[in-house]
């Protein structure tokens, strides 16, 4: 079993990897608005995240314009949703041995 | 880092509420779009019934057979939706509308202006029942859209079609929109 996951563990981002996840993997991601929703964060602390996240390899960042006004897109890739998957069964398996 | 199981049972209850939460965004999402599509088509069939009542029967039928192919057809070729078919989606759909007819035209004795009050509180409360599982704005819409159908049912007169048109197809129209941003 696979450790602690440190760039999946923290909040902002663990909450990110959770909704992005949730999608199927032909799903076209959630907009940055959603995303801000979902995990609280403001714009700032979330595009941060995004970024790390990003870094890593474990979301896609698509940018694009809906007429005048930006739109940017995150999708888990394929590494992040392994990475997440093991990441909640390393959780999972702390409470089976307790 | 260490974690006890408590804590690692806290993380796990947010992810599931997320996981949720997301689940819940894509369904109000899709079924937003299908109120759009059919509130679309139920003013229209309002709107020629209420022009030309003699095809009001006809009108009925064909939208929806429209509304129904393209609903099947949004089902399949969404591209957020999952691929395969939504068969208890169809099941629960064809009860409905076969308990519908079995009253409607079968035992029950109803006047065009009975039927026109029936059809959409038969649906409107799959809705409501809906609400149960699947969150409180389909409740909210079942319910709220039903006591203004009966209201023009009761009280509108000769303009119920207008109204229904105005009600039932507006409202689906502005629900629809509303669940695609919820």
């Amino acid at each position: 079993m696979d450790g602690l996951d440190e760039t999946i563990h923290q909040p902002v981002r663990l909450r990110l990897m959770a909704a992005l996840t949730a999608l199927p993997p032909s799903a076209e991601g959630l907009e940055f608005a959603r995303l801000k929703s979902l995990t609280g964060a403001t714009d700032g602390n979330l595009g941060a995240h995004i970024d790390h996240l990003a870094r890593v390899g474990y979301v896609e960042v698509a940018k694009a314009f809906v007429g005048k006004r930006p739109r940017t897109t995150v999708k888990a890739s394929r590494a992040g949703r392994a990475a997440f998957a093991r990441h909640v069964a390393f959780l999972k398996s702390i409470i089976a041995q307790s | 880092m260490t974690m006890d199981a408590e804590q690692a049972g806290a993380i796990l209850a947010e992810v599931d509420s997320i996981v949720a939460r997301v689940r819940q965004s894509r369904l109000y999402r899709f079924t937003g779009a299908l109120l759009v599509l059919w509130g679309a088509i139920v003013v229209a069939a309002d709107l020629i019934g209420f022009v030309w009542p003699r095809w009001s029967v006809w009108t009925w039928v064909g939208a929806n057979v429209l509304g129904a192919a393209a609903s099947f057809a949004m089902l399949r070729a969404g591209p957020d939706v999952p691929r395969r078919v939504p068969w208890r989606f169809l099941a629960a759909f064809a009860l409905f509308f076969a308990f519908g007819l079995l009253w409607s035209v079968g035992f029950g004795r109803f006047g065009p202006r009975e039927l026109d009050a029936f059809w959409p509180t038969l649906f409107l409360f799959g809705y409501a029942l809906a609400g149960l599982w699947f969150g409180a704005a389909f409740a909210a819409l079942g319910l709220g859209l039903s006591a203004l159908v009966l209201a023009g049912y009761l009280w509108s007169g000769a303009w119920f079609t207008l109204w229904l048109a105005a009600v039932n197809g507006g409202g689906f129209i502005l629900c629809g929109l509303w669940m695609r941003r919820a």
